[in-house]
């Protein structure tokens, strides 16, 4: 298992940073189809809108790879601090009568984790190129969560962040 | 530049209808990944499935797929391995239609040792029914109105009838740790014999306390094991809830003779009245 932290070459951490935000962009995307079967299209909405800025960031690392030949990566070759990268979102976390605040909530969950895993490359990577980039995701990171903190605080005036349900699927028969 | 980024090239534009936070969705995440990785050609992989919340799997991938019978995705994926052996076969389902419909399936598929990847989503209940008892069900769960007191059943170990059944691949995985899954698949998949992984894949609607497993769920104390001795001593000393690769051995598999023993004609004749 490779320590992120320890990687010395720009291409490995850009690959690795590429796919952290790909797989986040594509988790967003299951649980926004999971949500859109289950007939919440505002939780839905939610999802695909949190898929699409994390698709964003994975083409400004492509911006930034320019001329660059990237390794290929696993998630799984890596040692991580949640179970997987960490922007993805578990999907235990997610539940039939989610709210758009929790789901934002999650978000910002995953954005504060993007946030400490790029600080801690900044601080402790060998390469100065490296920590230099580190350095750069993580203002990005701090930005996105305090984006977040705004939008919750926002939706939170404007709607509950509870759900009543009166005939739950889960009466055994 | 990274194989993952087609993982979701496997996956068909039906969207699964698991309930959100079910851990089918991990396994369906872990394989296509897996798939990626191994860079397989869809036209080379078929997913093979009884019936059940989580044999719902096949419809869910872009390659070639089976969503059979109860309890008969081992029978289907045994013959379809046999008819085109080089292709890679995935047979699937849960722990109702694998160990208790599909049973005796499972102890001889084991036996024959086919080189193909069986991957049980094991979440203790028949959830597509409504949550009855299903075999590896814990004997004191009452909360089904079917066994008000509980079935005071011993559950099914399913990794140890693998082991005493000859399979030559088992291991335990579980839906909350799903880089670890994916790196069990690929194992799997790699070898050449029957591989057997059990994954422990809560149910979050009508077995809620398995949202739990996550905080009791351990890696196996040990390295994987060739010795059957040493894996069924660990298996019975364990609590059913260690995950990563228990036993791995080079068992000989069970392949078609190459070349016919009996004719067509001789067929014919044998049926006539």
């Amino acid at each position: 298992m490779i320590k992120p932290e320890s990687i010395e070459d720009l291409e490995t951490f850009l690959a690795l940073a590429y796919l952290l935000e790909i797989e986040s962009s594509d988790r967003y995307t299951e649980l926004a189809d999971n949500m859109q079967v289950h007939n919440d299209p505002e939780v839905e909405q939610l999802f695909r809108k949190l898929s699409e800025y994390s698709g964003k960031h994975a083409s400004e690392i492509i911006e930034h790879a320019e001329g660059m030949v990237l390794p290929n990566v696993a998630s799984w070759d890596f040692e991580w601090q949640s179970p997987e990268g960490p922007e993805t979102t578990a999907f235990e976390f997610v539940e039939y009568q989610i709210t758009p605040v929790k789901v934002l909530q999650l978000a910002l969950h995953n954005e504060i984790r993007g946030h400490d895993f790029y600080a801690h490359i900044a601080e402790q990577s060998p390469s100065e190129e490296i920590r230099k980039l580190a350095t750069e995701f993580t203002d990005e990171e701090s930005e996105h969560v305090e984006l977040l903190k705004n939008w919750i605080a926002e939706m939170e005036q404007n709607k509950g962040n509870t759900r009543d349900d009166m005939d739950p699927p889960n009466m055994p028969e | 530049m990274t194989n993952l980024a087609k993982a979701k090239s496997y996956k068909s534009d039906i969207k699964p209808i698991w309930c959100p936070g079910c851990g089918d969705f991990a396994v369906l995440s872990a394989l296509t990944k897996a798939f990626a990785f191994l860079d397989l050609a869809k036209q080379d992989l078929a997913v093979i499935s009884g019936i059940g919340c989580s044999s719902r799997l096949p419809a869910y991938f872009s390659s070639y797929g089976f969503h059979g019978i109860h309890g008969r995705a081992l029978p289907i994926a045994s013959g379809l391995k046999l008819a085109r052996p080089e292709l890679t076969v995935i047979a699937s389902g849960g722990d109702g239609d694998g160990f208790s419909i599909g049973g005796n399936h499972f102890i001889h598929a084991c036996r024959r040792n086919l080189d193909m990847t069986y991957i049980v989503m094991d979440n203790e209940v028949y959830g597509m029914t409504k949550g009855q008892a299903s075999p590896t069900t814990q004997p004191d769960w009452a909360s089904s109105k079917l066994t008000p007191h509980g079935t005071g059943v011993r559950p099914f170990q399913p990794a140890a009838i693998a082991l005493a059944s000859g399979a030559s691949f088992i291991a335990r995985a579980f839906s909350g740790d799903p880089n670890g899954m994916t790196k069990l698949i690929i194992a799997a998949i790699q070898h050449p014999g029957f591989s057997f992984i059990q994954v422990l894949s809560p149910c979050p609607t009508f077995r809620p306390e398995q949202k739990l497993w996550k905080h009791q769920v351990e890696a196996f104390p040990h390295e994987p094991t060739d010795d059957p001795v040493k894996a069924a001593t660990r298996l019975y000393t364990d609590d059913g809830m260690s995950s990563g690769l228990i036993f791995q051995s080079n068992y000989p598999t069970w392949n078609k003779p190459e070349v016919a023993q009996t004719s067509v004609k001789q067929f014919e004749e044998e049926f006539v009245v």
